[in-house]
């Protein structure tokens, strides 16, 4: 009995630790146990209920660097959004373009409208097709619903397009019912009305015909919607026609590029006389 | 006697609570400063192994219930206060100063690494290797808990060791 308890005081600290030891393992045993899980859980409920704490303490020293954080994050975003939005209304008017049934819009180069000027007595367009997409001077620019233009100058990315809201703009036009011919010019002054020269008095045209290029035009391909009669007004010889133009030039965002229109021989027709006796 | 018991528990609790919400804070590649152990390691200097492995269990527990494995902290710390035992200076051994504060470094040491390699070895939550675990971030653990016992030797426990 002495050495026992000679030995127990010996090594008392060791029988603690043991002693200890099982009740730690005595724990981790009853860990599942309802009483310690919801001990175990108010624990945790206590320590990060105050890390929160610390956490918002931490934020409010630092919300000038917060809000400057959340502009730059807000700033991507909106690029994002602004992306994905530019891209999806692109998307539509290229659906709406190559969908049209009644436009055939294969060979054609289709663009987008990259740039506009607009001025009281010139507005031009930049398209974003150049020589390396085959784009040549000349070529006619239209969409479904019209005439836009007429490529002037080309570069290897880009093109810039006379519109026909140009004062240097002329091109042959013919009334699809009275097939009376003309030639469409624009003087400024509001964006959709054009005016129409030289049908004669003695024509039948009527309000609210449909006026189409002409095969006389030597750029355009026949048959491009123009516009459509809106006024008719005698002069002493000719008619002072105004017309509503077919193309809303506001709102142009993707458009087609019609390959060149090439007759050589109608050229030297019409430039050289003398060609006329060459055939027998 | 009991107003050193009554202290020390309250020296346990702020230690356990700053611990828990302060050191573990300040991770270097998953390893941080173990307040307990440096806690543990004076008593067990000071106070001698019963002391010790006591508050060690005590410890334990409080850290056991804020981490939420109640158990394994208790074994380990339990443990890590009993080796820490070990390195008890008698009064009556007329250690000097600096023997007394070389073996309050190695209690840290002996503590951390101990209590490291307990839970190691039980819970892997990163499913990182053991020998990674145990060898590389339990050294680096016991240097960082041996910093803080350098600390808190320099500012506070040089007179206790030297009366």
């Amino acid at each position: 009995m002495r050495k026992f308890f000679t030995l127990f005081f010996k090594h008392n600290a060791l029988l603690l630790f043991i002693a200890y030891c099982c009740i730690a393992l005595f724990f981790m045993k009853l860990e599942k146990k309802d009483t310690f899980s919801k001990l175990q859980t108010s624990g945790i409920e206590f320590s990060a209920g105050v890390n929160e704490k610390l956490v918002n303490l931490t934020s409010l020293l630092n919300v000038d660097k917060e809000n400057e954080r959340l502009m730059l994050i807000n700033r991507d975003l909106l690029i994002k959004v602004l992306n994905y939005e530019t891209t999806t209304v692109d998307e539509r008017n290229l659906r709406i373009i190559l969908d049209t049934p009644t436009f055939n819009a294969s060979g054609f180069t289709i663009a987008r409208v990259v740039a506009r000027k607009f001025s009281e007595r010139e507005n031009m367009l930049v398209i974003n097709a150049g020589w390396s997409n085959g784009i040549k001077k000349d070529m006619t620019v239209l969409v479904p619903e019209g005439l836009v233009g007429r490529v002037i100058s080309v570069s290897e990315h880009y093109a810039r397009v006379m519109p026909v809201i140009h004062t240097d703009f002329k091109v042959s036009v013919v009334s699809d019912s009275s097939n009376c011919t003309g030639i469409l010019s624009w003087s400024g002054g509001a964006e959709s009305i054009a005016h129409v020269e030289h049908i004669p008095i003695s024509s039948r045209l009527k309000l609210y015909e449909r006026m189409l290029t002409s095969d006389f035009s030597t750029f355009a391909m026949r048959g491009i919607p123009v516009g459509k009669v809106v006024r008719i007004k005698p002069d002493k010889l000719f008619y002072s026609i105004d017309l509503r133009l077919a193309v809303d030039f506001s709102s142009l965002t993707q458009v087609l590029v019609a390959p060149l229109k090439i007759e050589p021989e109608k050229m030297a027709m019409s430039n050289d006389s003398t060609l006329i006796e060459q055939n027998p | 006697m009991t107003k050193k018991i009554s202290f020390s528990i309250i020296a346990l609790c702020i230690v356990t609570l700053v611990q828990e919400f302060g050191f573990t804070r300040l991770a270097l590649f998953e390893a941080f400063p173990d307040a307990l152990a440096v806690f543990i390691a004076f008593l067990a200097v000071t106070q001698g192994q019963r002391t010790s492995t006591s508050f060690g269990f005590a410890a334990g527990i409080l850290a056991g219930i804020f981490s939420g494995n109640l158990g394994l902290h208790t074994l380990a710390i339990t443990t890590g206060g009993f080796l820490a035992g070990y390195f008890h200076s008698p009064e009556d051994s007329h250690a000097t100063a600096k023997q007394k504060t070389r073996r309050f470094y190695g209690a840290v040491l002996t503590a951390e690494f101990a209590s490291h390699t307990m839970i190691t070895a039980v819970y892997n939550p990163l499913g990182l290797s053991p020998e990674y675990r145990i060898v590389t971030l339990g050294l680096l653990a016991s240097l960082l808990s041996l910093t803080l016992a350098f600390i808190a030797n320099r500012l506070i426990l040089r007179k206790t060791f030297a009366s």
